[in-house]
Parts: structure tokens; sequence; C-alpha cells
């Protein structure tokens, strides 16, 4: 049943929209700014052009198997024994990233809503609803992706608009104040954590479009979408927080929301405004559990993933809690192992697939003749 | 099983709570807060509403506001140790005003600023003050009228003085905290202080009688170097100072007539550009001003119906204006020795190499940083009178 899957072109850009801001629409602003301060847009811009490359990279790889998951890819390109090696540790980063982004979303509230609500009630509430949407099925998230798009769009053009009177614009000059390398450098954790982790999709991308011709420029255009909104986004930290505020607050799109006032009328709807951070990051980590569970499924050559959602999701929650010791241990995983295991698994091995994609082709056309 | 599922949802809707939930009768919510140092220890006053008297229904003619006092060697410590006194816990998510001493002011601001910055239920939007020859908390400790809670007349009042007489600064703690930062701005803070007797001031009587005996009034700016308090600007020079800064919306000019006698200008858009250069080698700053304003009073003998005695009128009022901002500007080059104006981040926006270079000795440069001005006033109306009657009072 696994196979009749399908989901058309437009869902699979909404994924990838969703995917792309996951978790950067919380952590990028900051990150970017205690590196280059003011300059941190450009750093986006950057960012987001560098992962326009990768995705398509990723494409490359899977329009050479359109019928194949990543898995199963990997293991037709890399052999039986170090495929399976190569998948269970693709599915490892997938499972822990579901826990992080657990963790995430667990924290935000314990920091800006419910302080004295242990993190392990609001992450199991979360998971509940992750696993229900996994065991619902891929057709049923894309569903729901529609519909809540919908409902991002509108919430993130309100916080533009409602925002845009507080901007000051000298809070960006002097423009370009660091140097090039600065801002290369500083691009990478956004890189990593909002397109190389993208990897991801090629779970879902081409094997369950039913169009991957057009499903190609919908990875492409998804993720443009996304990085476009999180530039967006930073520049809207920098000019109305000013670039030291932005990179001292932990989530500074939050406090952007709380400058919200119109009149003295409109104000205080930050927590509406969290509906925006909830919703990407909900569907983030469902498309990293879903991969989890759809990739150990296809490890173990199992009919239906259904089984495995409940255990995992178990796993998930007890991980979550016991995965970082404090918020400055994760930041600071989240920037150093994290990025060298976004970069192992997410750039690494698609390379090494190509180079293996095309040893072989060598090596069978001169069987071949 | 649908109906089972039916069921157990209704009874998520009705049974389940919010972990953290408070209800409006477990917290007191605070409006006002004032942060003292007294012998090393932070004395924190928070001024809390008390609901019943605000409402119209109940109430019973007690004080509409309490005060709860602490002291803890950080300011943290001194707001739970506050439960010890007050009922109920204090909730400052609706802080409007936050007064901080003189003493304090005068020892360092920032540490008491911390907290306030970095917990979850305080927003960053109130106006900060600083209390002029009394202690914060005696500030909190009069009451008021026309507002029937000290707190808002205090923020409303200071709003609507930036707004109509720009001789104050409504400073949040967002632009207090960017200043402080900031390496090319120093941080301004508008004062306030009590006139007439405390004793009374505290009374639900004070706020009863025509007369207040003791009122809550705000003062010129003062300044600060780092986070310390070095000095108080005067009047003028405080509008000087919004003058330079961009923060004027509106205000009123008295000009005196080229016959003599006294006219009033007033201004409806005032717009001030500050550019940074470096001049070979040195940094220079330039300063645009474009008024607009109308004639709004005048006092004496000048024939309105001409284009030429309102020229005039703009010429006076344009070169009163460079006085008094060259004026603000000696005092804080000469006297403070300290850049209030943020002429400092003007260069650094306009050349962020040459600023690295002379970051460090910024002070001395700014006290003899060359500042040139250019202003540009339009008078527009005049009222709805050409002539005044004074006019034909003449003969």
């Amino acid at each position: 049943m696994m196979k009749d899957v399908k989901i058309n072109a437009y869902q699979f850009l909404v994924l990838v929209i969703f995917f792309t801001i996951g978790t950067s629409i919380l952590v990028i602003p900051s990150n970017l700014a205690a590196q280059v301060k003011q300059d941190a847009w450009i750093s986006a811009i950057i960012g987001t052009a560098i992962g326009l490359l990768i995705v398509w990279l990723f494409c490359t790889i899977a329009q050479w198997f359109p019928n194949l998951t990543y898995v199963q890819i990997i293991e037709k390109l890399l052999g039986k024994w170090i495929g399976i090696a190569v998948s269970i540790l693709f599915i490892l980063m997938s499972f822990l990233y579901t826990a992080d982004l657990l963790y995430q979303s667990g924290t935000f509230l314990n920091i800006h809503a419910m302080p004295n609500t242990p993190m392990a009630a609001l992450n199991i509430l979360m998971v509940m609803i992750i696993i229900m949407g996994v065991r619902q099925g891929l057709e049923t998230i894309a569903r729901s992706a529609e519909i809540l798009i919908l409902v991002f769009f509108i919430l993130f053009i309100f916080l533009v608009i409602f925002v845009a009177p507080e901007v000051k614009f000298e809070n960006i000059q002097p423009v370009f104040e660091v140097d090039t390398k600065a801002i290369f450098t500083s691009s990478f954790f956004y890189v990593a954590i909002s397109t190389i982790n993208a990897v991801v999709l090629l779970m879902i991308y081409p094997a369950f479009i039913d169009k991957s011709k057009q499903a190609k420029t919908s990875f492409i255009i998804g993720n443009l979408i996304g990085g476009i909104i999180i530039i967006v986004l930073t520049l809207l930290c920098i000019t109305v927080l000013g670039p030291d505020r932005t990179a001292s607050e932990i989530y500074p799109g939050y406090e952007l929301a709380k400058n919200i006032n119109i009149a003295d009328f409109i104000q205080r709807i930050e927590g509406l405004m969290a509906a925006l951070w909830i919703i990407s990051l909900y569907f983030k980590a469902t498309l990293y559990f879903y991969v989890s569970v759809l990739g150990l499924a296809q490890i173990l050559n199992l009919k239906d993933y259904r089984p495995l959602t409940l255990p995992l999701g178990m796993i998930a929650v007890a991980l979550s809690l016991i995965l970082y010791p404090s918020l400055v241990f994760h930041r600071e995983w989240d920037t150093t192992t994290g990025i060298s295991i976004s970069l192992l698994i997410g750039l690494f091995v698609p390379l090494m697939l190509v180079v293996a994609y095309h040893i072989r082709k060598i090596f069978n056309k001169g069987r071949n003749e | 099983m649908k109906r089972c599922t039916f069921v157990l949802l209704i009874l998520c809707l009705l049974l389940t709570g919010c972990w953290d939930r408070r209800e409006l009768n477990e917290i007191s919510i605070t409006l006002a807060m004032a942060i003292d140092k007294v012998e090393d220890e932070y004395q924190l006053t928070v001024q809390v509403v008390v609901p019943s008297e605000v409402s119209m229904k109940t109430g019973t003619g007690r004080s509409t506001v309490t005060l709860f006092q602490a002291k803890g060697e950080t300011v943290y410590e001194a707001l739970r140790k506050m439960t010890v006194d007050s009922p109920r816990k204090i909730y400052p998510g609706h802080l409007q005003m936050l007064v901080l001493g003189e003493e304090l002011a005068r020892e360092g601001i920032s540490e008491s600023l911390e907290l306030l910055s970095r917990d979850w239920e305080i927003r960053s939007d109130f106006f900060v003050a600083v209390a002029r020859g009394v202690t914060a908390a005696e500030i909190l400790n009069v009451s008021t009228t026309l507002e029937n809670i000290p707190a808002n007349k205090m923020f409303n009042t200071l709003k609507t003085s930036e707004g109509a007489w720009s001789a104050t600064n409504g400073i949040s703690l967002n632009e207090l905290i960017t200043d402080l930062v900031s390496d090319g701005k120093e941080a301004v803070l508008t004062g306030i202080f009590i006139t007439g007797d405390q004793e009374i001031g505290s009374s639900k009587q004070n706020a009863e009688s025509i007369t207040p005996a003791a009122r809550i009034q705000y003062d010129h700016l003062a300044i600060f170097k780092k986070d310390k308090l070095v000095g108080w600007l005067t009047e003028s020079e405080s509008r000087g100072y919004n003058g330079i800064t961009d923060s004027v919306k509106t205000t009123v000019g008295p000009i005196s007539c080229p016959n003599g006698g006294k006219a009033t200008i007033e201004v409806i858009k005032f717009k001030t550009n500050v550019k940074g250069k470096i001049n070979n080698g040195n940094p220079e700053v330039d300063i645009e001003i474009k008024v607009n304003g109308n004639v709004g009073e005048v006092q004496c003998h000048i024939d309105l119906t001409k284009q030429e005695s309102i020229d005039e009128l703009a010429k006076i009022y344009e070169d009163e204006l460079r006085k008094n901002i060259n004026q603000t500007i000696e005092t804080a080059q000469k006297k403070y020795k300290t850049d209030i104006f943020g002429f400092g981040n003007a260069i650094h926006r306009s050349n962020p190499r040459e600023w690295k270079k002379i970051k460090d000795q910024w002070d001395e440069k700014f006290s003899d940083l060359n500042v040139n001005i250019k202003i540009d006033v339009k008078l527009q109306r005049m009222g709805t009178l050409d002539n005044s009657f004074l006019e034909k009072m003449k003969d």
C-alpha cells in the first residue's frame, strides 16, 4: 500500500516551504546577527543562493531513479551492506532531528508562554499530533500543509505589515561592514539547517510525487520561497530591533511580534503570532519523523511503516528530554556538532552517491562493450 | 467508536486546564516600578492596582493603587521577596513606567535593567525616567488627579508633553538599552520630580482637592556617560537635544520681533537629518533641519499682510533655533564630553572603516567635532487672523 501514495507537485512545494522555514524562523536571525551584525540579511541572501545549488544537487540525484526513495537509491548505488550502514546513519540523523525539534518547540513554549509546565507535557502533546499525522500518511500531511500554509502566510503578512511602521533603516547601515568571508561563513549554519537537512525530502521526492518533472521546480521554488521568508524576517529583526538586540535575543522573531502596536489598539498579539512558529515547527518535525519511520521500514523490509510510529514516537519524546542538559548546550551543539552531522549526511553522502553513480556508469559501459 | 471519540474530545475541552494558568485574582498587576540603591542593596518599589477600586461599581473610595517595597542584592530577589508583603504575586506584564533613583543613576543603571530585559513577562515598551531630587520610591507615592492611577498619569503626561512641547523625551527600555550598548551614542532619560508637600501627596486627599498639595512633574533631560548619570540639561537644551535627534513632533517657540516685543512660532513639522562624514581625516557632522510652522501668537507690531514680515519672522526663528542647537551641542561637547546625539553612529554609518580607527578616542574627538547646521524654516499660516488687534491699538 505504500507504493500507492502520491502527492502532487504543489503539495510538495508547500512541504518544502515549511521544511525550509522550519526552525530557521526561530533561530536564524539571532545566529546571523551575532556573527555579522547588521549585514545578517546579506548572509541570509547568500545562504539562500548556496541553498539553491544544493537543492539542484539533490534534484539531480533524484532524477536518476524516479521511482526509488533515498534509502533505496543508497542501497542501489552503494551495494547492500555499505548502503544499509549509510541508510542507518541517514535515519539516525532524521530521528535525532525529530527529537531536536521537539526540544525546540518545547523550549520555545517554556520560555515564552508556559514556564512552569514541564517540557515533557508539551513534547508529548506535540508528538501525539505528529504520530497522528504520520499514521494518516503522507497525503494527509500534504493536504493539511496545503491548508495551513494559508494561515501561515496570512499571519506572516500581518506580521510584516504591523511591524513595518517600526522599521528604522539606519539600523542596517553601514551595509557590508564585515568582509565577504565572514558573510559566507556565517551563512553556513543557515544553509545547514534549512537546506542541507532537506536531504530527508529525497525520501518523498521523487518516489511519491505524481509528476516528478514538475516536482523538481517545486523543490527549487519552495526552497527559494522559504529563503525569502527568512530573509524578510531577518531584515525586519535587524531594522526594528537593531543588530545588537537581534543577536542577544534567543527568539528575535517573537520579540518582533511583541513590538507590534498599531495605535494602542492592535497590540500584544504575539501569542497569536506564535502560531507561525508552531505550524512550521510541526511540519518540519513531522517530515523528519515520517522519513525516519519510512526509512526504517524500508531497511527492515516491512510492508507498512505504521507499527513503528508509536514506539519511535515515545523514544523521540524521551530523547528530546535527555538530549540537551541546557539551552546553552543545545545552541552550542547546533552550531558545531549539528553542522558536522548535517554536512556528513546531507552533503558528503549525496556527493559520494554522484561519484558512485558515475563509476558504475563507466563500469557498466566497459562491461557492455 | 465515533461516539466514544466525540465524548473524549468534549472531555478534553472541559476537564483540562492550563498548567501555567493564573487567574486575575491571583496576581497583582503592577503599572509602575521604582528602583533605588540603598546601602548597596536594590530597593524595589512597585505600584500595584487595587482592582476593586478601579472598577466603577465596587469602589469604596480608598486609594486606587498601593505600594509594595522590598530590598535585595539583585532586582529579581527583591521582586520575589515582595511576596512576604503582597498577598498576590506581582505581575509586571503591564508595566508602564520605570523610575530610577538619581543615586542609582549616578552609580550606573545597566545592572538594574538586566532583569527587565530578560524576564519573559515584561514587555520592554514602557517608559524609563530618572527621579530628580527625591528617591524613585517617593515618586510612586503621590496620588494624582485626572488619571486615577498615578502610573497612567506619568505615562500619559510624558507621552503628551513629548508630543506637544518637546522638552521631555519618552524613552522606552528598548531605546535605552540600544543607547547603552551602542558605541556612538550615549543615553539620555527624562527627569521626574515632585513639587509641593509630599506628606499629603500620598493620601487620597491629595487628589481630591482642586490644587493638589503635591504633584509629579517632568523635568529636563538627564545626560549619561556609559550608564552613569553625569548631569542635567536645561529646558532649552533639552529642546535642542530633541531637535537634533529628530524627536520633536510639535512644539512652540517664542521669538523676538524685529521691532521689539515677542511672537510665538508654532512648529507643526520638524524633521532632522544627521549625516556624518570624514573630512581630511577629521570627523564632521552635517545637521539638516526642516521646519514647517505657523505664526502662533503675535505680541508685537508687525505687518502680517506682507510676505516680507513672514520671511523676517522665519529668519529670526531660524537664528534662534540655530543658537539653541549650537548651545546644546556646546554643552555636551565642552561640559560633559559625552555624545548624546548619536553623532558617532552617524559617522559609523557613513564611514565604517574610519570609524573603527577613531572609535576608541571618540569622547575626545567628539569634543572638538565640527558640526555644520543647515536650517530651513517655512512659515505657512498664521491662525485665524492676519493683522493682530494690537496693530489697531497702536494709535
